[in-house]
């Protein structure tokens, strides 16, 4: 249990409102979109630097643990209070700061919230690229602790591409500033690009600032599906050669098609075959009319058995809630999901997707497949019954199975999720003992007495 | 542990929740908290915790957040596992009255005078409360809720007549219309808008002098007794009559009847034939018009002396039929109101970018006026962004949220707000003039 004089220093610090301490408050914030929770002793709302400051100096002084929280729907547990202590929720700290239009950045607070931050630079004609399938929900700063990517990431890279300055507190309660608006930037080791990723092990974000780009003037959507899966790994790879690559390039397999069949409401969306791709083209709007001609001159070398191109904006937004819909969809499959968002080289996918269906098929249990092709990474998501305990040994024998292969293969454990407390004890699948005590070192740096994230990643 | 919550759950929905925070940032309540105790997903939580007795939880505590879930069904709709949100609190909330019901408070009293229709001691209840010395000594005596109440509005008229209509003529269709307490009590005039709207339009209306409350306000406190009379009540005060539909202009009546009053009665009592037959008839006025549409009718236009540009506030409890396809772009813009309101020569319709919730919610806003305040400021932020000349609406809960502007629009600035029935009722007037 957590000394009570902490709580009242908190509460001395930041008011009675911004301090949450009964049991049915605390529940509230035990849980991420994992299946694990732990319940946190306190939580806490600041609103600037100086307040977190404060409040890990005040966790050095009670030498207790402190975990940082956006929106709480990450799925590697990395906002999960493991060993208890106080969370820092940032969702109070929600404001935009700056907006540099002659630079083309803009400076924000870690709790907003991505797609707040999307509309308001739509609507003054910017945009910012990165788009997990949690945008409109979690926060920009569980975004850049996570280094999270979506779609977009096969034309415009992912979170850390776009983050240029951060203010940062470390685990001895400072407050420094890493990166610089300048493009070139060569001046000591790049901290800007270690926290980005860092799954909140290393320090607390107060202020972030990201590189923005001009919005396309319109974009278009291609439907496609193959029952033949090596020939839509090759229309994809003649995709990806062209200059004018696709700015999306999601697939689905087959389990997953049928997952989300019901959000697709238009008769004239018809979903057939085995492997499905979701394609789209910005730009301006000859750019993107050029582009879709091309894709599907393309697409049809490779015998397609559906080919669907929309510029409606009804019926692209069914299509994206529709992909956006099968990882929460997938319930129904099992009420346990051990979700992997495994990465290979592009090159490595029809193997690894040939394994995946040889492992379920292996295991007897259900492994549905989706990802962002054009970037290699591959949700793999093992659904199994909890109470059946037979199963669930078997999921995670079919996860480590998996998860080995990937490495074989030269791919990453994980693409975006992180990997936090699922996937923290396949690291050594990957690293050797010296590797990961440079990692932990790195840490140490910036948090001696190991209270910020502790138990996370290694 | 005397006040722990005891009571089992019936819908085990919540075991569907996989805590993905998509209902996060469409929740009213969770939005102007940031805290997650205020959210759809932290609600599920403390029910399952509850009725999984992992935790003893204290029904005060528990009563906090539940009261101020709007039952907007905002977070009912973005659940891609299809969690009943709305019906896990409404259950709930019925278990923590029974704990906590009997303690008496200037809410609850409000709630027992709508019951009975006695108008008089509705509006002393709402009205002492907003009295500051009172407010002060009620905290002590009688509980009040935090602030003022909607009834400082000036323009409630609580003696204003209700039209009421009992013998059916002639005409082909016919249908009944059902007011709701406050297109009864508070704004009638609403009510002789609909009934000229239907009646111009070549429609018997039969308006019985018995009905009442939906009884939404009820089973939002967890008084499941006084909602199974209303409905009762309502359904006898419209049985036996000769009418195709019944029709009702308010979107939080037609939530109540269509979708809870079949919920709160089980298949083998002796009522539900008529619970069910009542709430399959039943239509808000926008259904009802592309209905009779679908079958036939010319439904009348009408004209606007004055062009006047406004802005449609969706209500939350606003439904279209599943069936429908916006086939104009008033329609693709607010759904099957977009009917009518092509029909109003003179209308203008702007675009509200984010349909935000109005911050109503029937007993919330009284429970908790100052969040329901923030709640109705973002929505003022958009209606700003689109400069109407009048915000229309099609609720009553919204009608009290949206005029309540004190505090909102600087100074003496006022937006006028006005049910589009009254609009179309006045462009069919306008028009013979």
């Amino acid at each position: 249990m957590m000394d009570k004089k902490l709580i009242n220093e908190f509460e001395m610090l930041l008011g009675k409102d911004r301090v949450l301490s009964e049991t049915e408050e605390l529940l509230c914030y035990s849980y991420d979109a994992t299946s694990k929770d732990f319940m946190p002793d306190v939580v806490v709302f600041p609103l600037d630097a100086e307040e977190i400051s404060k409040i890990v100096k005040l966790c050095l002084k009670y030498n207790t643990p402190v975990v940082g929280r956006g929106s709480g729907s990450g799925f590697s547990g990395g906002s999960l209070p493991l060993k208890g202590g106080v969370v820092v929720s940032f969702t109070k700290m929600n404001r935009i700061l700056e907006l540099d239009e002659e630079n083309m950045f803009v400076t924000v607070e870690p709790g907003i919230i991505n797609a707040d931050l999307k509309n308001y630079l739509s609507e003054r004609g910017y945009f910012y690229p990165p788009d997990p399938a949690s945008y409109e929900f979690s926060t920009i700063g569980g975004n850049v602790a996570e280094c999270s990517g979506g779609p977009a990431a096969v034309k415009y890279g992912v979170t850390k591409d776009y983050v240029a300055e951060l203010e940062v507190i470390t685990g001895e309660g400072e407050i420094i500033h890493t990166g610089s608006k300048a493009v070139k930037n060569v001046s000591g080791y790049n901290l800007t690009e270690l926290f980005s990723g860092s799954e909140g092990t290393l320090g607390l974000f107060s202020k972030i600032t990201l590189k923005i780009l001009s919005k396309p003037e319109a974009n278009s959507l291609i439907l496609v599906s193959f029952n033949d899966i090596n020939n839509g790994f090759n229309a994809a790879i003649s995709l990806l050669k062209l200059r004018n690559r696709p700015s999306m390039l999601e697939f689905m397999d087959k389990s997953s098609i049928e997952s989300v069949k019901s959000y697709f409401k238009s008769d004239i969306i018809r979903i057939e075959g085995n492997f499905l791709f979701i394609i789209e083209a910005d730009g301006s709007q000859a750019e993107v009319d050029k582009s879709i001609g091309e894709y599907e001159k393309i697409l049809k070398e490779f015998s397609p058995v559906s080919l669907f191109s929309s510029s409606s904006t009804g019926e692209k937004k069914e299509i994206m809630e529709a992909r956006k819909a099968i990882s929460p969809s997938l319930r129904k499959y099992g009420d346990l999901k051990i979700n992997n968002d495994i990465a290979v080289p592009i090159n490595k996918i029809p193997t690894m997707l040939l394994f995946l269906e040889e492992t379920s098929k292996l295991y007897n249990i259900p492994v549905i497949n989706f990802g962002h092709f054009g970037d290699g990474n591959i949700h793999v998501n093992i659904m199994l019954d909890k109470k059946d305990i037979e199963m669930v040994k078997k999921g995670e024998k079919a996860k480590y199975d998996i998860l080995k292969k990937t490495v074989e293969l030269g791919g990453s454990l994980s693409g975006e999720h992180g990997i936090g407390l699922e996937k923290k004890e396949f690291m050594k699948l990957k690293y050797s003992d010296y590797y990961m005590n440079i990692l932990k070192n790195i840490k140490k740096a910036f948090d001696p007495q190991n209270i910020i994230n502790p138990g996370k990643i290694f | 542990m005397k006040d722990r919550v005891k009571y089992k759950n019936i819908d085990k929905s919540y075991l569907d929740c996989v805590h993905c925070g998509k209902c996060l940032s469409g929740c009213p309540s969770y939005v102007a908290n940031l805290n997650e105790f205020y959210s759809p997903r932290g609600r599920v939580r403390l029910i399952l915790t509850d009725d999984a007795d992992k935790l003893p939880l204290r029904a005060p505590k528990v009563s906090e957040t539940m009261s101020s879930c709007l039952l907007c069904g905002r977070c009912v709709k973005i659940c891609p596992n299809g969690v009943k949100i709305d019906k896990l609190i409404i259950d709930e909330k019925i278990r923590l009255n029974e704990l906590t019901g009997h303690v008496f408070s200037i809410d609850k009293f409000a709630l027992k005078a709508l019951k009975n229709k006695r108008k008089v001691l509705l509006k002393s209840a709402l009205e002492i409360g907003n009295i500051p010395i009172i407010e002060k000594l009620s905290r002590r005596y009688a509980p009040k809720p935090e602030g003022k109440s909607f009834i400082s509005n000036k323009d409630l008229a609580f003696n204003a007549i209700f039209p009421i209509n009992e013998s059916l003529g002639k005409n082909v269709f016919k249908v009944g219309y059902f007011s709701g307490c406050v297109f009864n009590s508070i704004y009638p005039q609403i009510s002789v808008d609909t009934i000229i709207s239907l009646t111009q339009n070549g429609i018997d209306v039969f308006v019985p002098k018995t009905q009442g409350c939906c009884g939404l306000p009820f089973i939002s406190s967890g008084d499941i007794k006084s909602f199974r009379e209303l409905a009762l009540n309502n359904v006898r005060a419209f049985k036996d009559k000769e009418i195709h539909y019944i029709v009702t202009s308010c979107a939080s009546c037609a939530y109540s009847i269509n979708k809870l009053y079949p919920l709160y009665f089980n298949a083998n009592e002796d009522e539900y034939a008529e619970i069910k037959q009542f709430s399959e008839k039943l239509l808000n006025i926008w259904s009802f018009f592309k209905e009779l549409e679908k079958k036939g009718v010319n439904i009348k236009s009408g004209e606007l002396k004055k062009e006047t540009e406004v802005v449609f506030h969706a209500p939350c409890h606003l439904s279209n039929m599943p069936e429908f396809k916006p086939a104009s772009s008033n329609e693709n813009l607010i759904g099957e109101a977009g009917f009518i309101a092509d029909k109003i020569n003179g209308l203008k319709l702007k675009p509200l970018n984010h349909n935000y919730c109005c911050g109503n919610g029937g007993m919330f806003n009284i429970r908790h006026y100052n969040l329901s305040k923030k709640i109705t400021s973002r929505k003022f932020e958009e209606i700003k962004e689109a400069s109407p000349q009048e915000v229309l609406t099609s609720c009553s809960g919204c009608m009290f949220s949206l005029k309540d502007q004190k505090g909102i629009l600087e100074g003496s600035e006022r937006l006028p707000v006005r049910h589009l029935i009254s609009v179309y009722a006045q462009s069919l007037k306008e028009l013979k003039e």
